[in-house]
């Protein structure tokens, strides 16, 4: 890549030009569709052709946040949520990275515990409510523990997964300088793993979402879960889709923070 | 005289597999003389890589000895350039690995990859490299240990013809003036012909030494040898031998 030309022709010049020019309508068209979408759903309810009591509308979302905002308690479900979502997510990571470690180093552990992966990631977690109830009460204990559940069996799979297919032959290389087994691990399997490193952690995000927010729907006080339960029952429909709303766009600024993240961390892992 | 640096002394190894075994060799002997150049070859198939496993102790013969003097060090097909490290940190990864990382180790590592041209590329990432730079810094890397003997999986048979015979070239060249013994494992009659002292021709599984045949050129430089006359005599004899 170093022997780039610094002045380009003028064909290369117009043809940069096309290029930025096409990432800028695609990204164009993208907002485009959103307010367009957001567009018709305002003008449906006003013009009368949907029931604004059954479908919300965005200016009564806006409205809905306004006064969440003026009662104060806006950002307090915002932080129970994100707190419960962020402490389940790290916690499902670290010990599932360590468990998936563990079973990369152990032969007879992993062919021991993979019918029990296998049955674990089959099971629905919800099923487990009301045991996970019992057992941590019902406070935010319970649904960071949900979301534990719900994620840690997936980072599991996918980092064993990504251990298990370290190349054979830089393995091969190892061993004839003499490496060990923790030297392997250090040297090899961790580094080269990065980028399935990445790509657990965006399916991690939407797995601790999906935990923290089953969690709030079985026990909870507080949380955007527990506004959409209370919106449901209560039938307004405005906190209902407020709070989707507010976790589109949470949920949004987690992943970007992870592609953030892989660009900082996976520069050089392709051969 | 000379001292072995390498013996296979009646070696006999078993395969296991849950279908049955398979003798991949048996009653193999051969030895490498210290400041040598031995290649290996045999039909496809007759466990060449095996051997340098057993070379190396990474398996253990089920019969005989393997017996060796010194460490080793391995090169394979492909470079295996650690992407995520930079080139000087890949050549210092054997002596990382074996906690030999003293300065003057490092020092000594560095001015072998300067004589030998890799000094503008100690900082950049392997993906950086063409795939004849790529190979010369998998060769630094091996001799960055100082090994006794060279292990060569076909190291070249990767690369693209015309780099391929430079690249031989170059690590032949390197090999020689640093006076390292080296054992190539190859199924490439004309590559071993041009590179090594000595060939041993394996029999087909399981592998015993059919022929072995000293190689007297009077010259090392393996582009030189595959315009010598000789060199179509020896491809010939060797092709027979093999296909015997």
């Amino acid at each position: 890549m170093k022997n780039r030309v610094k002045n380009f022709s003028e064909e290369h010049a117009l043809w940069l030009k096309k290029r930025s020019f096409r990432l800028a309508a695609v990204q164009a068209v993208r907002i485009g569709i959103l307010l367009v979408l957001l567009l018709f759903w305002e003008l449906s309810t006003r013009l009368g052709w949907a029931d604004p009591f059954l479908v919300s509308s965005p200016s009564r979302i806006f409205s809905t946040i306004g006064s969440l905002y003026r009662e104060g308690t806006l950002f307090y479900h915002i932080g129970v949520t994100l707190a419960e979502t962020l402490i389940g997510f790290a916690a499902a990571v670290a010990l599932g990275y360590a468990i998936a470690l563990l079973l990369w180093w152990s032969d007879l552990l992993r062919r021991v515990a993979e019918p029990y992966i296998v049955v674990l990631n089959a099971l629905p977690k919800i099923a487990l409510g009301p045991l996970i109830i019992i057992w941590c009460g019902t406070g935010s204990k319970a649904i960071v523990f949900m979301t534990i559940l719900v994620g840690i069996i997936v980072v599991i799979m996918h980092m064993l997964s990504a251990f298990m297919q370290t190349d054979e032959n830089k393995l091969l290389l190892l061993r004839s300088m003499g490496a060990n087994k923790r030297q392997i691990l250090t040297k090899l399997v961790i580094p080269s793993t990065r980028a399935a490193f990445i790509s657990m952690l965006k399916v991690a995000v939407g797995m601790s979402w999906i935990g923290s927010i089953m969690g709030e729907y079985i026990v909870s006080r507080a949380g955007l879960g527990y506004l959409i339960v209370y919106g449901g029952q209560v039938f307004k429909l405005d906190l209902v889709m407020t709070a989707t709303v507010l976790l589109c766009l949470l949920a949004a600024a987690m992943y970007f923070l992870v592609v953030l993240l892989e660009k900082i961390l996976v520069k050089n892992t392709k051969n | 005289m000379k001292e072995n640096i390498l013996t296979f002394e009646n070696v006999k190894l078993i395969y296991h597999t849950v279908r049955g075994e398979t003798v991949a060799t048996e009653g193999l002997s051969f030895t490498v003389e210290e400041g040598e150049f031995v290649a290996i070859i045999g039909p496809s198939g007759c466990g060449k890589s095996t051997l340098l496993s057993l070379a190396a102790g990474l398996l253990s013969p089920s019969e005989g000895k393997v017996v060796r003097r010194g460490s080793v060090g391995y090169m394979l097909q492909r470079d295996e350039l650690f992407a995520w490290r930079t080139v000087e940190r890949n050549i210092l990864l054997p002596l990382e690995i074996g906690k030999k990382l003293t300065p003057a180790m490092r020092e000594e590592a560095r001015a072998l990859a300067e004589k030998y041209g890799l000094k503008d590329f100690l900082g950049s990432y392997p993906t950086e490299l063409s795939g004849g730079m790529r190979q010369r810094a998998a060769l630094i890397r091996t001799l960055a240990a100082a090994p006794d003997i060279l292990l060569l999986d076909e190291p070249f048979s990767a690369l693209d013809y015309q780099t391929r015979l430079n690249v031989t070239k170059d690590v032949a060249n390197i090999i020689r003036r640093e006076n390292k013994t080296a054992l190539l494992i190859t199924h490439d009659i004309s590559e071993a012909i041009s590179l090594a002292d000595r060939v041993i021709v394996l029999t087909g599984r399981p592998a015993r030494v059919a022929h072995v045949h000293t190689l007297d050129f009077g010259e090392n430089d393996p582009l030189k040898r595959r315009e010598n006359k000789q060199f179509s005599v020896w491809f010939e004899l060797l092709w027979k031998e093999l296909n015997a």
